[in-house]
């Protein structure tokens, strides 16, 4: 967490990282960041039957969502702020901002910050 | 120039509901942080000679320049004021995540004065504070108290909180922290004393370092160091990381080095049983790290109660091994456990708690102590149980025992004599750590000089236990025991977690500072500093009735130990009080143990003389 937002704000700031850990002792803690192509696709879309997609993407009302190969990103100038795709994501992964625009986990291009953070290897980056 | 440090501290007037913002200054500012601003405060403004539990103390909690960085093994937070326990100056520690969010709350700590009218809660929300009642939680466990603040006030606060033993003052109580502990010396009484039952705190705010390049490639070199650590097989470091810090239990009673039955005896037959691997064996669930730490020393042992309920506990830790098991003969590990969540649940040091209850058992073996429906005999599990919910709830012998082992043992000898005062293992009435001074030497040294008495964090056990030093010499340890006592402290100004001092040379923590402040200090100013503060530790201490008498060692350290391995380690009355000498000459006091005026000069600490009033 500390990672991430140091990546994306330049500050180390909990709330504001893309990834966040729920901690539910004894059990294992959850962690609430996007899975992308592991993320359960949508198999009745409309339309895309043959095309799974995650469920913010089907959520999002003005298409500002898309996964583009195999990373769902948040196009902010397009979003309204409707908080649509935070309801639809199964992960708990999207956020909205003070403006209630949406954000998340965008990979960070490929290479995420926080997977060389993780010194039990909770966290890996797997090839699609 | 933005930096890690927010030089804003809040204090909290209880007895007035009024909130204050502090800036830091210059000269406090030089204390860089953590113990170093705690002690600052406290000294300029307690008198050493207050009653630890009147409103007139003060409980100081502070972060430091490397808490919520990216800096590994900085998650803690300090805690400073006038022990209950010990009539000290005392500074306690505790992991987990509520110095980051303390840090990310804006503000560099904060000071809680006088006594509120009411039990409160308080929150702390980016510097803001509110009251609240506590009337709901009063009573409960510290894990249910903070259960209930996280209720309250949003799952995302961080948290502390007093058990039952804080609210009925008892000396050795601790503040919990999402089970870490600020463990020793009775602040926990302290916090009760001001009638605040827990703290919740929650930090929106991010935290920048001045030179962050610097800092980042510093972070890495350090990041690099501790997982090469966490690696190999036979460093510290590694084997906290893969079992917790009980890993060494095998070598320490191996070297017959374990406290077993009220430091009689030197080697516990029922250690295997009880020690890190017996618990990553039989109970290992996972491992729990603080804030940003790659060690994750923390272990969660999910096990089975004796009254067939299901439960977890995270530990036990090292300590309480021997507090729990090997000194009070308990070689069951789920016994250990249960004891170890009583102590939980009421808010108690384990380790001053657990010699209260050896103590307790060997007097009740002699025919001297006895408790209405408890029959007190070593290692039985109701006897050990029982008497520490008595000394939580203060009932009965509880309420004698709960003044620590010191006191208790006062008590008895006006009618036992003087005899049961040599049995009670304490320093400055603070329990004894896991380790033996007349095994060790130099550590018996740092026990005894400890400003907060009997204290493990200042003494040179790895490098005695593991024969890097010759453990049963005298030789050269004053020497020794006052540069770690130094360097210690130092460290303690940043909150650097007391294991990450042992992979990293301490000419890197200058290096951070500098990086995450823009604050330079070379590495000789920083050991001073450590050196600064340990005199106004002392002069505090002098100033509340201390001497050298107080630094002694109980009886039972001139008599040999017990059992193979140990091979009748005992330590000659003048062999110590010459090793004691020594010390105060290395320091630059007299032999009374009081600075010099040339050393206090030296230290710049000139304008304290007075505080010692002698």
């Amino acid at each position: 967490m500390g990672a991430c937002s140091l990546v994306k704000t330049g500050r180390v700031s909990l709330r504001e990282s893309r990834i966040r850990i729920l901690r539910r002792w004894p059990q294992t803690p959850r962690f609430e960041v996007c899975r992308f192509d592991d993320c359960p696709g949508l198999s009745d879309n409309p339309g895309l039957s043959d095309n799974p997609i995650q469920p913010c993407i089907g959520a999002c009302p003005v298409e500002a969502i898309a996964n583009r190969g195999g990373i769902v990103l948040i196009d902010r100038e397009t979003c309204t702020a409707c908080g649509a795709c935070v309801g639809a994501c199964p992960f708990g992964a999207i956020l909205q901002d003070e403006e209630g625009l949406a954000w998340k986990c965008d990979f960070c291009g490929g290479t995420p910050a926080c997977v060389p953070e993780c010194v039990t290897a909770a966290l890996t980056v797997r090839e699609a | 120039m933005p930096g890690s440090m927010h030089d804003r501290i809040i204090r909290i007037d209880l007895t007035n509901r009024k909130v204050s913002e502090q800036p830091v200054d210059e000269e406090l500012g030089s204390y860089l942080g953590g113990m170093g601003y705690g002690t600052k405060i406290l000294v300029d403004e307690v008198p050493p000679g207050v009653d630890p539990l009147a409103p007139e103390n003060l409980l100081v909690l502070t972060v430091g320049p490397l808490t919520g960085t990216m800096a590994p093994m900085h998650p803690q937070s300090c805690v400073v004021t006038k022990s209950p326990l010990s009539g000290t100056i005392l500074n306690s520690y505790a992991g987990g995540f509520l110095g980051a969010e303390i840090k990310f709350a804006g503000i560099d700590g904060l000071v809680l004065a006088g006594r509120a009218s009411e039990w409160v809660l308080l929150l702390v929300e980016d510097g803001r504070v509110s009251f609240h009642s506590a009337e709901a939680v009063m009573g409960l466990a510290t894990g249910e108290t903070e259960a209930y603040m996280k209720r309250l006030f949003g799952p995302d606060v961080r948290t502390l909180s007093i058990g039952r033993a804080g609210e009925k003052a008892v000396a050795m109580a601790s503040v919990f922290s999402e089970t870490r502990v600020f463990g020793r010396g009775g602040a926990g009484a302290v916090l009760g004393s001001k009638r605040v039952k827990g703290i919740a705190v929650r930090g929106t705010r991010g935290l920048e370092v001045a030179r962050p390049e610097e800092f980042a490639a510093l972070v890495r070199e350090n990041m690099e160091l501790i997982r090469k650590a966490c690696a190999e097989e036979y460093n510290l470091v590694g084997m906290f990381s893969r079992v917790g810090t009980g890993a060494g239990m095998g070598l320490v009673n191996g070297r017959g080095g374990l406290a077993t039955r009220n430091h009689e005896y030197g080697t516990f037959a029922g250690a295997a049983e009880i020690d890190g691997f017996a618990y990553a064996k039989n109970f290992y669930t996972r491992p729990i790290a603080c804030f940003g730490c790659p060690v994750h020393c923390g272990m969660l042992h999910t096990f089975r109660r004796h009254d067939g309920s299901d439960s977890w506990l995270r530990g036990p830790e090292y300590e309480t091994m021997y507090s729990l098991g090997s000194d009070v003969l308990n070689g069951d590990p789920v016994a250990l456990a249960e004891a170890n969540q009583v102590c939980e649940e009421y808010g108690m040091d384990t380790l001053t708690a657990g010699v209260a209850v050896a103590w307790a058992l060997e007097m009740a073996e002699e025919g001297l102590l006895r408790e209405p429906g408890l029959a007190l005999s070593f290692g039985d599990r109701e006897a050990i149980l029982g008497l520490l919910h008595k000394m939580g709830e203060r009932e009965g012998i509880g309420d004698l025992l709960a003044e620590g082992p010191k006191r208790a043992a006062e008590r008895l000898a006006a009618q036992a004599g003087a005899g049961v005062l040599g049995r009670a293992m304490q320093i400055k009435n603070s329990g004894f750590a896991a380790w033996m001074p007349r095994r060790m030497k130099g550590t018996g040294l740092a026990f005894a000089t400890s400003n907060r008495g009997a204290c493990h964090k200042r003494a040179p056990i790895g490098a005695e236990i593991t024969g890097q030093i010759d453990m049963g010499s005298t030789e050269g340890k004053a020497v020794l025991v006052k540069e770690i006592q130094d360097r210690v402290n130092a460290i303690f100004t940043l909150i650097s977690c007391r294991f990450h001092e042992f992979v990293t040379p301490v000419e890197v923590y200058p290096r951070l500072v500098a990086a995450a402040t823009g604050r330079c200090v070379s590495p000789a100013e920083f050991l001073r500093l450590g050196e600064r503060i340990w005199n106004l530790e002392r002069l505090f201490n002098l100033g509340a009735g201390l001497g050298r008498a107080d630094d002694g060692l109980p009886e039972r350290c001139y008599e040999p130990i017990k059992g193979e391995s140990s091979e009748g380690a005992v330590f000659g009355r003048e062999e110590f009080e010459s090793m004691l000498d020594e010390y105060y000459e290395v320091r630059g006091w007299d032999r009374e143990g009081v600075p010099t005026e040339a050393k206090l000069r030296e230290l710049g600490l000139a304008s304290y003389r007075g505080l010692a009033g002698r």
